[in-house]
This record gives structure tokens, sequence and C-alpha cells, in this order.
């Protein structure tokens, strides 16, 4: 039978309050009375952001919203929409909001009925390169509002009330820091973009530009007018040139229509962007070190304060945020900072981009209101963990950020429940980690990353964090020594503390969680010369066992000549000459090799 | 007086009409994924496959390229999306299949259920 209706329900907490689980079963009851049950099929949306009008519930195609809905309301739902074909009008909520456009299009997909998306709004539904279609969705209107409508510290009020927090990593409230910008005595002041984004694995932003650069610039003028600069700067790697060229693409549109340049809008508001390319080092990503960079000197950070507001690009006040903390600002200004602050938690208001990637069967971008939990991403968005294997640890923060054991799924995600379980909110990237991972391997990973990018500035930074590798670099080889786990400790607060930047402040996080969370792990590798996930290849053996037939597969295969047999007999691996790379035990169809 | 907001509108207004002129409205709306992730998965090609289409003569549609939805693991994906209509998404979308997908689906109206996201 033929679908003829997707319909949506808000399974988000408020409308859960109100009700929504018994509406569903109404509707159920309702759909198979008419017979529709297989016409009809019903999904669950995470909280949509209208909970003063839930509970909410949407019918496709037409993208009908239906508000405050009652149970003694389905019957006629049903009944007149679904079978009749006419909406029940007096039910029918209209709003034209900025967020969650993207929802019209991709609402019933499980993947994405759970999120809310405000940056991502446009990402994957409008032509990025097609400056009409930003216009259609309302694009450029916020920054026609703000030049109509609103005097700077009107703009700053607004961010201010939204409590947005900035989304590169370090969450200082963004309103706050416009403030400081926008109080400073100057004759010239700098806005900048940063879109360095240096964490591996990471990619909001890239996609946030690519998908839709003019959200991007709206904020970044919108963010010029509210400080008083007529210059904005999008500093960004060279490595991304697909997102570079959508950029240049939209300034020039932008200049086109009047968005950018002289007297924008007709208003006696002036401003430009220009772009400026980054060699792609993870520590130009940290805001003095990137103005260095801007500047044309060697991309170093140096001690605050003086902060950027006050003393940034060329000596002069600097507004500086990130990408996705910019696209967050046309939404903030057409839909309102009251709104913008109903999303989320306490501390932390609004929506966050992870880049959702390892273990899990959805991969992907992920935008979830604040508040959420680590489960509901790794399980209702992502979908679980393949291979019926065992939910491990989850990484976010990337290098600067730690590994979360399983005690820690129920946490709902902000800046503050991040920070306290021992890892942090960071730009974005969230990694699952099955059983099959060895910790002291990954947090070795991380530590040879921050290693190899730390600028070497500052000696805590640079010498500790290479001792800490070494130290990290011997366990996993099985020479580890008793005390090793202290020392690592004891070096990891030390560079945290003595470190110039955040770069070094936070590289020992994956280290110092992985030995909280994960110690048993490390006094396996170290005492028993061990690692249980057969992940430290010099810590591993490979055994031929009984089932073996002697067909010679892994003898041929082997590229030191260890296995030694003669055919139809069971072969033997030579322990000296096995360089375990594990080759025969790929190649066995018998499962005749053990990995211990 | 002409505030910023009076100017805007009418820009939109504009806008709107530019793409509905190109057939928004009364045609099939097929969106592919063409940012570096889609691109990286084979989206340039499946773009060559619907752009080829029709200039061999396929009507009736409005092709346009899209960023990343997020659905990285099912990329490249495209989208037919028709007013009145549930919105159409398929994921792995090879060259083979967006030949079928033109065949099947903006030719004769099937969907084709199996490559639905
Ligand atoms: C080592 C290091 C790397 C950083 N990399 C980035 C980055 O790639 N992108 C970014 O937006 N912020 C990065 N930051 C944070 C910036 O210093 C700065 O806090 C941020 O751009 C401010 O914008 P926000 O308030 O909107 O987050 C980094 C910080 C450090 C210490
Ligand atoms: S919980 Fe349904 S709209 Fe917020």
């Amino acid at each position: 039978m033929k679908e003829k209706f997707k319909l949506t329900l808000c399974d988000g907490p408020s409308c859960i309050h109100n009700q929504s689980k018994e509406i569903r079963a109404a509707l159920e009851a309702e759909l198979s009375q008419h017979g529709l049950a297989d016409q009809v099929s019903i999904h669950l949306s995470g909280c949509l952001g209208m909970c003063k009008q839930g509970p909410i519930l949407i019918v496709n195609p037409g993208f009908t919203m239906y508000g405050k809905v009652e149970v003694a309301d389905i019957p006629n739902i049903v009944k007149s929409h679904l079978v009749e074909g006419s909406p029940v009008a007096e039910k029918v909520i209209r709003e034209d909001h900025l967020y969650n456009r993207f929802f019209r299009i991709f609402g019933d997909v499980d993947f994405f009925g759970k999120q809310m998306r405000i940056t991502l709004r446009n990402c994957g539904i409008i032509d990025p390169e097609n400056i009409d279609d930003y216009l259609s969705v309302r694009g450029y209107e916020a920054l026609a509002k703000v030049l109509t409508d609103m005097k700077p510290e009107d703009v700053v009020a607004e961010v201010k009330k939204a409590g947005l927090r900035g989304r590169g990593g370090a969450g200082f409230p963004t309103g706050l820091k416009w403030e400081f910008t926008a109080n400073q005595e100057s004759d010239e002041k700098y806005v900048i973009c940063n879109a360095d984004e240096g964490d591996p694995g990471a990619f909001m932003d890239r996609s946030a530009i690519e998908g839709d650069p003019h959200t991007v610039l709206e904020g970044i003028i919108i963010g010029g007018y509210a400080i008083g600069a007529s210059k904005g700067i999008v500093y960004i790697r060279a490595e991304y040139p697909l997102a570079i060229e959508r950029l240049e693409k939209a300034i020039a549109a932008a200049k086109e229509h009047g968005f950018l340049g002289d007297n924008i809008l007709g208003s006696d508001f002036s401003f430009d962007i220009e772009i400026r390319l980054g060699a792609g080092a993870f520590v130009c990503g940290e805001e003095t070190a990137l103005i260095h960079s801007i500047e044309g000197s060697r991309g170093m950070p140096r001690p605050r304060p003086p902060y950027p507001s006050v003393s940034g690009l060329f000596g002069k006040p600097t507004l500086i945020n990130n990408v996705e903390s910019w696209a967050n600002i046309p939404v903030i200004v057409l839909d309102g900072g009251d709104w913008f602050s109903t999303i989320g938690t306490e501390t932390s208001k609004g929506t966050k981009v992870f880049a959702l990637a390892g273990m899990v069967h959805n991969t992907g971008l992920v935008e979830v209101p604040m508040g959420t939990t680590l489960r509901e991403i790794v399980y209702d968005i992502g979908g679980g963990i393949p291979n019926d294997k065992a939910f491990k640890a989850i990484q976010t923060g990337g290098p600067s950020g730690g590994c979360l054991p399983a005690e820690y799924l129920d946490t709902e995600i902000d800046y503050e429940s991040l920070a306290k379980a021992g890892s942090i909110m960071g730009s974005g990237g969230m990694i699952v980690i099955d059983e099959d991972a060895c910790m002291v391997g990954l947090a070795k990973f991380f530590i040879e990353f921050t290693q190899d990018e730390s600028c070497g500035k500052c000696t805590p930074c640079r010498e500790g964090t290479k001792r800490m590798l070494e130290i990290l670099t011997r366990i996993t080889e099985g020479k580890g020594k008793e005390g090793d786990i202290e020392k690592l400790e004891r070096l990891g607060h030390m560079i945290k503390n003595a470190s110039l930047c955040g770069l070094g402040q936070s590289a020992p996080n994956p280290v110092l969680s992985t030995i909280k969370n994960f110690r048993e792990e490390y006094e396996e590798h170290i005492r028993d010369k061990k690692c249980s996930a057969g992940q430290c290849s010099a810590l591993l053996s490979y055994v031929v066992n009984d089932n073996c037939v002697g067909c010679g597969a892994c003898k041929r295969i082997c590229p030191v000549n260890a296995v030694e047999g003669t055919r139809k007999e069971k072969h033997v691996i030579d322990q000296d000459k096995c360089i375990r790379c594990g080759q025969c035990y790929d190649v066995c169809k018998f499962d005749a090799i053990t990995k211990a | 007086m002409v505030t910023p907001i009076d100017i805007i509108k009418k820009k939109r207004a504009e806008a709107v009409n530019r793409i509905i002129s190109k057939g928004y409205l009364s045609t099939k709306r097929v969106y592919v994924g063409m940012a570096t992730c889609e691109i990286a998965a084979g989206s340039k090609e499946v773009m060559g496959e619907f752009r080829q289409a029709i200039a061999n003569g396929l009507t009736d549609v409005y092709l346009s390229q899209k960023g990343c939805a997020g659905r990285c693991n099912l990329e490249p994906t495209v989208e037919v999306v028709e007013e009145g209509k549930i919105p159409v998404k398929y994921g792995k979308v090879t060259p083979e299949r967006a030949r079928e997908i033109v065949e099947r689906h903006l030719k004769k109206g099937e969907v084709i259920s199996e490559w639905l996201i």
C-alpha cells in the first residue's frame, strides 16, 4: 500500500509532559479504525522549539503544523485532514521561524527528527551558490531589521539576552564579548570569523560554510554593526578549497546586492569582508596566534590580557568568534533572544553541532539542543554501535578533550556538565569508541597530535608533551615501568597549569581522562604487558590453534616467512620472527589463528 | 523613506520570482549534495548524470546543488521534492542509481523505496 501521509509528533520533554504519548496512542487507534494504519506513518521528533504551543503534530505532505493538540482533537484531525483532505484550520499554527527549516524536507528521518537545527538550518536544503535561494528563506532580513530598527547597543543586548556562548571551544558568553569590544573607544575595530577548524576529524565549520555561506556572512556583518567595525576577516584554512570558493562567491554576490560595501541597504553603515588563508596549523586557531598570522607574523600565541577585544588585530579592538557562533546570529535577531534562551539548559543556550564519528551506525553532522544526553546522540541519532559491539567510551573535544565511559551516557550535554565529567564541549568533535579500542593507544594518538602541533614557544607544552609521548610510547610497547602512571599525572597537571595558551593547557586532557576512567588498562599494559583490546601490536602474539587445516594461506601471506608447516598439517608461527602485522589473522578462513 | 526592511522585502520577492520562473513550484526539484564530503563520495558524477538527462531532453525538472545535510555515511544523497508530496530522500546514489532515478522516478513518478534514507 502506498504511503499517503507522514505524521511527525513532537517527543520533546515539554510535549511529553503535555501528553504527546497519549496522543500517539489515540492516533494509532483512530488510524486503524479508519483502516489507514498502513498508509500513514508516525514519526517522533525531538523538541521543535515551540513548547508553548505544544504538543505539536506535523502532517506531511504540506507541512501542516497543529499546535496544542489534545487527545480529543485526534478523531477530527484524522477524519477531516487524513480522510477528507481538509486540514482542521482552527488547530493549525502558522509560524515562519528561521530555525528548523531543514525539517520540512528531512523531519521524517529518525537521524534528523531528533535534531534541532539553528546554525545548519539551510544546509542541505538550499543551493549555497545561489543568493536567491538564501534570500528566499528570509536571508539578510536579520541584517535589514538590525539596520532599520535596532541601535548597535540593542543588538548587543539581544545577543546577551539569548545567552549564546562561543562555539569555538571555550564557551565564553558571546554577548559579553560583543559588549566589551563595543565599549572600546577606537578609530578602527575589526571583526574576525575563526574558520581555522584544526581539531582532527572535525568538519562542522567547513560544512556550515559550504552549505550556507551567507548565514555566516550575515552574522559577521551584524557583528560589525554592533561593535562599530568597518572591516571583517574570515580566517580559513587553505585546505578547504570548496568552502573558500563558496565564500568568495557569496561575498561577491552580497556586494552586488549591497549587503556589503558602502552604505549597506541605504543606511549609513559601511562594512567589508575579506578572506585570509591559514596554512593549517592547529595553534593558529587560537585567537592571539590567529591574529599574529593575519598580521604576517609567525602564528604563535601571546599571553592574555590584553584580550583581543581590547587590543587585537594591529593593536585595535577586535571581535573574534567561531563560524558556528556567527551562524546563530541571524536566528537570534529574527526569532528573538527570548526564544533562543528557551532552548538548552540553565547555563548553556541554543544548540551545538557535533561531528559524530567512530563506531556508530549513522555518522555525520548532528545539531542538537544543549541538554540532549550522550545516550540520545549515540543511540537515537547515531543508531547505536555496529556489529553488536559494546559501547566503551565517547570522546569529545578532540585533542583538548577527554573520554567518558558508559556511566556518563545520561549526562545532559552542556559546557559545565562535560567539564565536570572530565571532558570538554570543545568545538564539536565526537568519537564513539567500542570495546575494541585501546584507551592508552587513543591517548597516545592525541598527544602525538598536540606534541606535533605545539608551537614551541613555552617550555611546559613543548617539552612536557614530548615527555608524555615518550612515556606513552614505552607503555604501548610493553616497556612501561611502575610509577609511569603517576608520572603522567604529575606532568599532565604541570603542563595544564604552566602552559601559555589553550593548546598546552588542554593537551594533557585525553591522557588524564583516560587514566581517570580507564586506569586498569594502563596498569595492564605496564604490569602484565598486555593489551586486552588487541591494538598495541608490540604486546600481541599470534598463535595457530587446532582449527588449522594446513591450507597454507597464512604461510603464503606472511611477509617475513614466520609461518612454518607442511600442507594439510597444523602450522606454527615462529614468535621470534613474527612482526605482528596481523595479515595471517586476516587471511585465515578457519578462525585458526588466535590473537592474544 | 525606504527602509532596509523595505529593500530586503523587495529583493526577496524578486528572488522568489526568479526561482519560481525556473520551475520551482511546477516541477520535480532534484537536489544533489555537493559539499566536499559528498563530492568525495562521488556526487559530481551523479550531478553529471542528471545534467546529461536534461541535455537529452528530460523536462519538468528543477536541478539544484545543495550543501551537506549531515548524513555522511549514506552519501551521495539526492532529494526529489514536489509540491504537495512527501519529499523523497535517496542515499548512496551512484551514477547507475541516478540513471534509474531519472527513468523511474522523474519520468514515471515511481518512488524507488529500496534506496530511501
Ligand atoms: C590550540 C587552540 C586551537 C583553537 N582552534 C580553534 C578553531 O579552530 N576554531 C575556533 O573557532 N576556535 C579555536 N580556538 C578558540 C579560539 O582561541 C577562540 O576562543 C574562539 O575563536 C573564540 O570564538 P567563540 O567565542 O565564538 O568560540 C582554539 C583555541 C586553542 C587554544
Ligand atoms: S517539547 Fe515539543 S516543542 Fe518543545
